[in-house]
Parts: C-alpha cells; sequence; structure tokens
C-alpha cells in the first residue's frame, strides 16, 4: 500500500511540572502547540488540520475537551479529531496525524497531547470501585506490581535492576530542562531506601503526576525538503505501527505482551530493520514503573526474553551506552500521561534532528519512539530517522 | 429438551447501582481568571479580538484565527438585550425565585452577547434592544454568580 513520506519539522513540549497553576487547560495545549508552530516556522493559519489526545477524560473532569478546545488549538474552519487510547493515547495520536499526510490527505497537522494531573487525582480515578467486584484501590502501581513480580522471577533478575533504571532515568532528567523532576541529589541508595509503595515497585521507581503538553507538526515530503534546504533538519517517519489485545483476557502473557511484540516486528518491518540491537542508535520508551524497562526491551526485540535486565546492568542503556534508552529521563521522570506517549515520539524525533540539547545521543540516525497504555493493552510506536526512508 | 437456554426477559437480572464521586478543580489561567477576578471587583472585562471586535466574556485564543488574545478591555456596565426568552415559572434551581427572562446580553464596548439573567418584574417589560444593567451580590468571590442578575436601566 502506498504511502506518502511524513516529516516532523516541528516539535514543542511545556514545562512539566506537578501543578502549571498559571495556566489553564487551553493554556497548556497552547503553550506546547506553539512552540511547535514556532520551530516549524509556520502560524496556525498554515495548519490543514489538528489531531489532539489525551487519556481518560474523567481525569479532569472535562468530557470531550476537544470541544473546548478548538479555538485554542486554531481549529475554526479546519478538521479537528480526538484520539484516546488511554496511556498509549500520545503515541496513537501521533500516528493518527502521521497518516493523515501519509494518506496525501493533507500538506501539515498538528498533533497534540496533554494531561492536566494536578486538576484531579489521576492515580485514583482508575481504582474505582465497580459493582459485584471487590474494591482494589491499587492504582495503577498495584495493577503492574504482579507483572513485575513475574518478570523478575521468570528472567531471574536480580533486586536492583529497577534501581539502576530510576537512577539512569532520572539522572538524564537533570539534562533535560522539560523535564519535571530534577533531583540533583538522587543515588542508588536514595533509590533503595525510599517507600515500597507496591511490592516491587518502590516510590523513586515510579513516575511522578505531571501537568504537561506536547505537540509536533508533521508535514509532506515537500514540506519537509523546504525545512532541510532552510537548515531546520526534520526527522523523517519510517514506520509507524499500533496493536491492541484484551485487557482481561486471562491466558495472555502480560510480562512479554503479544500486542506488543507484534508491533514492534510491523514497525521494523516497514523501517526495513532487522536487527534492532544493532541498527537502532537509540530509544525512547514508555516506562512508567521503572522495571519496565527490561521487560520492554525483551518485548521490542532488543533483547532475547529473560536478558533485558543485562543490558541495564551492562550500562548498554545509558546515554553513553551502546543502545541509550530514555535520554530525555524518560515517564519516570515527567508524566503528563495523555501527553507520555507523545513526548517518547517527540524525543526520538528530537535525537534524529541533532536537536535533543544535553540529552543529545551523538551520531543518532535512527530512533525508536514506543508507547503502551491501558492494562498493557495498547501499543503505539513510530521509527524515525535523519535520512528519508 | 434443549440443551442451551435463552435468557428470557422474565428473569430477575442482578443490577446494582454504580455512583462516581470525584474532587477535581480547574485552573483559570490568565484570561478567564482576570474576567472571574475582575467580577469581584464589578468590573467587567472582555479580550480584543485580532480584528478588533471585543470578545465577552473574554477568549483566550482567537476564534478565528487562533491567535493568542492577551489585550483586556472593560465594558459595560449597562448593555442591551439581543434576545431573550421568559421562564413563567421559576424551578428551584433557576437563579431567582419569581419568573424572570434568560437573555443575551451586548454589553457597552463588547461585540459579543453573554448569556444571562434579567429581573425585569414581568414579561411585558421585555423587549429586544431594551437598555439593563448589572445587579452585584453584596458578597463576591470571583465567579459568574456574583453578578446576580441585570434589570431594566433605571433613567
Amino acid at each position: 500500500m502506498g504511502k506518502d513520506r511524513v516529516a516532523v519539522v516541528g516539535i514543542g513540549q511545556t514545562e512539566h511540572q506537578a501543578t502549571r497553576g498559571d495556566v489553564s487547560m487551553a493554556g497548556l495545549v497552547r503553550e506546547a502547540a506553539a512552540r511547535a508552530l514556532a520551530d516549524a516556522e509556520v502560524s496556525w493559519a498554515d495548519i490543514d488540520a489538528v489531531v489532539i489526545g489525551k487519556a481518560p477524560d474523567f481525569f479532569e473532569g472535562v468530557m470531550m475537551p476537544e470541544l473546548y478546545l478548538a479555538d485554542a488549538l486554531g481549529a475554526s474552519g479546519k478538521p479537528l479529531f480526538r484520539v484516546h487510547t488511554a496511556g498509549s493515547v500520545g503515541g496513537s495520536t501521533s500516528i493518527v496525524a502521521a497518516q493523515l499526510v501519509q494518506a496525501g490527505i493533507h500538506e501539515r497537522v498538528l498533533t497534540v497531547a496533554f494531561e492536566k494531573q494536578s486538576e484531579s487525582e489521576a492515580m485514583w480515578a482508575l481504582s474505582m470501585p465497580i459493582p459485584f467486584q471487590p474494591p482494589l484501590h491499587a492504582g495503577a502501581g498495584g495493577y503492574f506490581a504482579p507483572h513485575i513480580r513475574s518478570y523478575i522471577r521468570r528472567a531471574q533478575a536480580p533486586d536492583h535492576i529497577g534501581i539502576l533504571v530510576a537512577l539512569k532515568d532520572r539522572t538524564n532528567a537533570l539534562r533535560n530542562p522539560h523535564a519535571h523532576l530534577h533531583e540533583h541529589d538522587i543515588t542508588f541508595h536514595s533509590i533503595k531506601d525510599s517507600l515500597m509503595l507496591w511490592d516491587p515497585i518502590r516510590y523513586a521507581e515510579t513516575c511522578p503526576s505531571s501537568d504537561g503538553a506536547c505537540a509536533m507538526v508533521l508535514a509532506s515530503e515537500a514540506v519537509g525538503d523546504e525545512a532541510a534546504a532552510a537548515g531546520r533538519t526534520p526527522a523523517w517517519v519510517h514506520g509507524t505501527a499500533m496493536r491492541s489485545e484484551p485487557t482481561m483476557s486471562a491466558d495472555r502473557d502480560t510480562v512479554l505482551p503479544l500486542g506488543g511484540a507484534q508491533c514492534a516486528a510491523e514497525v521494523y518491518r516497514q523501517a526495513g530493520i532487522t536487527d534492532p540491537r544493532r541498527q537502532v542508535d537509540c530509544a525512547e520508551i514508555y516506562v512508567p514503573f521503572s522495571w519496565f524497562e527490561p521487560m520492554w526491551l525483551e518485548n521490542l526485540g532488543f533483547a532475547e526474553p529473560g536478558q533485558g535486565w543485562r543490558l541495564v546492568e551492562d550500562g548498554a542503556t545509558a546515554l553513553d551506552g551502546d543502545l541509550p534508552v530514555n535520554m530525555s529521563g524518560g515517564v519516570l521522570s515527567s508524566n503528563p500521561i495523555g501527553a507520555s506517549g507523545m513526548l517518547r515520539f517527540a524525543e526520538a524525533a528530537m535525537q534524529v534532528r541533532g536537536a535533543a540539547g544535553e540529552h543529545q545521543v551523538d551520531g543518532a540516525r535512527l530512533a525508536v519512539g514506543h508507547a503502551y497504555g491501558g492494562g498493557s493493552q495498547f501499543f503505539a510506536m513510530w521509527v524515525v530517522g535523519a535520512d528519508k526512508p | 429438551m434443549p440443551l442451551v437456554t435463552e435468557p428470557t426477559r422474565a428473569v430477575q437480572v442482578l443490577s446494582a447501582p454504580l455512583v462516581i464521586e470525584y474532587p477535581f478543580k480547574r485552573t483559570t489561567g490568565p484570561v478567564v481568571g482576570a474576567f472571574l477576578t475582575g467580577l469581584r471587583e464589578r468590573i467587567l472585562l472582555g479580550t480584543r479580538a485580532s480584528d478588533g471586535r471585543v470578545i465577552v466574556p473574554p477568549a483566550e485564543s482567537d476564534p478565528v484565527t487562533g491567535d493568542d488574545l492577551t489585550e483586556l478591555v472593560e465594558v459595560g456596565p449597562g448593555g442591551e438585550v439581543t434576545t431573550w426568552a421568559w421562564v413563567h415559572h421559576p424551578h428551584p434551581k433557576h437563579p431567582l425565585d419569581r419568573p424572570f427572562a434568560w437573555a443575551l446580553v451586548r454589553l457597552d464596548g463588547a461585540d459579543t452577547a453573554m448569556l444571562h439573567v434579567v429581573d425585569a418584574g414581568t414579561v411585558d417589560a421585555m423587549r429586544t434592544g431594551m437598555r439593563v444593567e448589572p445587579r452585584w451580590r453584596d458578597e463576591r468571590e470571583g465567579a459568574i454568580g456574583d453578578l446576580a442578575c441585570f434589570t431594566p436601566e433605571q433613567g
């Protein structure tokens, strides 16, 4: 099936914080969108369509916020789409926007994702009592902790792996001015001594609750060529994939979800990647609890099943390793849920544009962005490159 | 004898209520926040749009061009009713305990009309184009209810 090429020509994100009390929800999304437009050197009028994503509406209590945000996103007289796939939504929103360009329908699409977690308490919004079932009140960590225990048992991974991931990501975040957490005093022992929230997940191995937004301008090949000619290096989309699976099916493998593996296989097929560990220069993957780094390294084919933790222990995923992972500090350092997936996709694009500042991986030419959501139920990935596909 | 029985409507199927109560809050931002703060001070504010029109209540971004709107403009306090609907029998949750009008009021200096309440006494006192003025609550907190209603302009 033929697809037009897609270039990422503009990227913007907010300063992520626990509470952005200075801006409304509209102000928050505009902060990211305006920065993406400025980066692309275009105005609101140059945008053909807007694709917005966020996690469940219940997180802020505004039903269908895209209705209220239409003018804030400059969508008057234009198509405006809302995407929702739980925590992976920032990724799937980027992909829906890319498809509008791939299909040759639009020249420049603005895509935005956000969450304003301070307007409520999303962690507990995930734990509503359901009639005829015992109340769990466990939040996301309580849901995922057994999956992690299962991983540790199957992989026979040592206990300190989760701590190493948290230390790496929070240390990387010190290089990212947009990150929510800048923990200058963090150490292996401060993480180890932090409160055990959901065994084996400690407080310091858990993502924060953030207000934030991310936006990108995705454009046609002609627009991408113009940007390149003007010295504004675009990132080229080499592949996009989304996969889903049932959350509650008893026989699914939550440690190595089939949907995640299929999503990776498809995006690598499109990008011509046969050996991701060798060919991919860096990856920004959705790790809300530290242990998901080794789990997803295996699910995405960067390591054999049971071996992902060795990449962590060997330092391969450090900023100076041979496969840097979560250079931005990741979800562990900033988590505006709806935007978290797009921040992964955007970081991958920033890397291959050579625009990642202090967290730039030298010579990054091919990068993976990854997001997952629901109960490890929705998966979204893209591969972006410095060269045209 | 069928091996599988079809569900029948006569069977009492289990059901249970599910009431979800959850606290939320709203951050108003610099434009809507200024409007609400103005109400507390008995000042009515709009924003100037890119084409020069004054929008009340104020918009954060231009509804046509999408540009930031940052210029706050004081409007009113008087205004004009552009259209209205009379409520003969107020419900307990209505803003007034006597017959009143829902009305669109274009405040002096504004180019758009704002939905509010006109306390005119009788339907015969209402007409499109009539002049109205605000009646403020004594205790104001920075909310739309600080402006209790509009009344026919005296004079």
